[in-house]
């Protein structure tokens, strides 16, 4: 698609009902389905509870094993600190590794969406850690980021315009 | 007819000679049967079909007439057209239609025999192993993830499918907001709201 036409997809937004697949999915004979707002935030809440249950459990599997052995305040400071470390690798290790593997999170999996690369392709685990970098900062001016959205021809959010990614229906399941 | 049985029998024998020759008959019967009875009751005393039986299954007679019974290729016929036939369809429609039948099964259902069956069955340790068998057996494992899995995705359809309806409703409103009308109508999922 060329810039003009990206810049009129803009601006009337829907236009590009169905799209015609990009250059690297030309193979496929469905047209191309952008997925919208409420159902990235469905799966996005459900990657978020396998996130945190995971690292709930972890965290009081720790934390019990820490009540039985005397340790100085220092020490606690530096467990916590290494804690929460690990939190913030585990968020953006599972979505890097996801995006970048399959193209799906578990979340996105169960909703049968996929984040691809704008050309079709799959993420490298470059982009994939740019686009959880942008997500971020689309989260914080209250999630202004993700309204994008809702007005962008071919549903994306600011991350995804960053990174250069879309996010498509996967009716199968698989990644193709 | 009366000159008739005179001049047959003048001095009226008949009648009197037939009973007295079924008190005979009757007197040898009984005789007979008693005799009958003695002689099986001296041979069952005396063990005597015990050894026959004996002998029988030693010799391996039995089994040698079983055999040759089951093996006779006419065998197999008559007993498939003993049970395909009609008669033996409807004695079989009868005898279990019968309150007899109805009585009988209820009375060994009620049975203490079948409760205690039951019991020892239960608290056997070989059910027990069958059951975890089958549990673990591959078949009935895939068949539970199958349907499990099958469920999942029946959960997943319909919230996918919701989440795109309010995917086009909040776009629409969204666009009404800003005054930019969507350029048309698309069904839900494929990438116009």
């Amino acid at each position: 698609m060329s810039v003009a036409a990206r810049l009129r997809a803009r601006r009337v937004p829907g236009a590009a009902a169905t799209v015609a697949p990009p250059a690297a999915a030309r193979t496929a004979t469905a047209p191309v389905g952008y997925v919208g707002l409420v159902t990235r935030a469905v799966a996005f809440a459900l990657d978020a509870a396998i996130i945190n249950l995971v690292a709930l459990l972890t965290a009081a599997v720790v934390v019990l094993a820490l009540s039985v052995i005397p340790i100085s305040d220092a020490l606690r400071t530096v467990t916590i600190a290494i804690g929460g470390t690990s939190y913030v690798l585990w968020v953006v290790g599972y979505f890097v590794v996801f995006w970048s593997t399959t193209g799906q999170t578990p979340g996105n999996r169960l909703l049968r969406i996929r984040v691809t690369a704008a050309d079709g392709g799959r993420l490298r685990p470059r982009r994939s850690l740019l686009r959880f970098v942008a997500l971020t900062f689309a989260a914080i001016p209250l999630f202004a980021g993700f309204l994008l959205i809702l007005v962008d021809g071919r549903r994306r959010g600011l991350h995804d315009v960053v990174a250069r990614t879309v996010v498509v229906d996967a009716p199968g399941g698989r990644h193709g | 007819m009366t000159d008739v049985r005179t001049l047959i029998d003048p001095l009226g024998l008949w009648p009197r000679t037939t009973r007295l020759a079924g008190r005979a008959e009757h007197a040898a019967l009984g005789t007979g049967e008693r005799l009958l009875l003695a002689v099986v009751d001296r041979a069952v005393a005396s063990g005597l079909p015990r050894q026959v039986v004996d002998r029988l299954l030693d010799d391996g007679l039995a089994e040698h007439i079983a055999e040759r019974v089951l093996t006779d290729p006419g065998f197999e016929q008559r007993a498939a057209a003993l049970l395909e036939s009609p008669q033996t369809g409807h004695l079989l429609e009868r005898v279990l239609d019968s309150e007899a039948s109805e009585r009988l099964v209820a009375q060994v259902l009620e049975s203490r025999l079948v409760d205690v069956t039951v019991a020892r069955v239960l608290a056997s340790d070989e059910l027990w192993t069958m059951v975890d068998e089958i549990a673990r057996s591959p078949a009935v494992t895939e068949a539970i993830t199958s349907q499990g899995a099958g469920f999942a995705d029946q959960v997943a359809d319909e919230v996918g499918a919701r989440s795109r309806n309010a995917d086009a409703w909040l776009e629409r409103v969204a666009h009404r907001m800003l005054g930019r009308p969507l350029a048309a109508e698309a069904p839900p999922g494929t990438g116009l709201a």
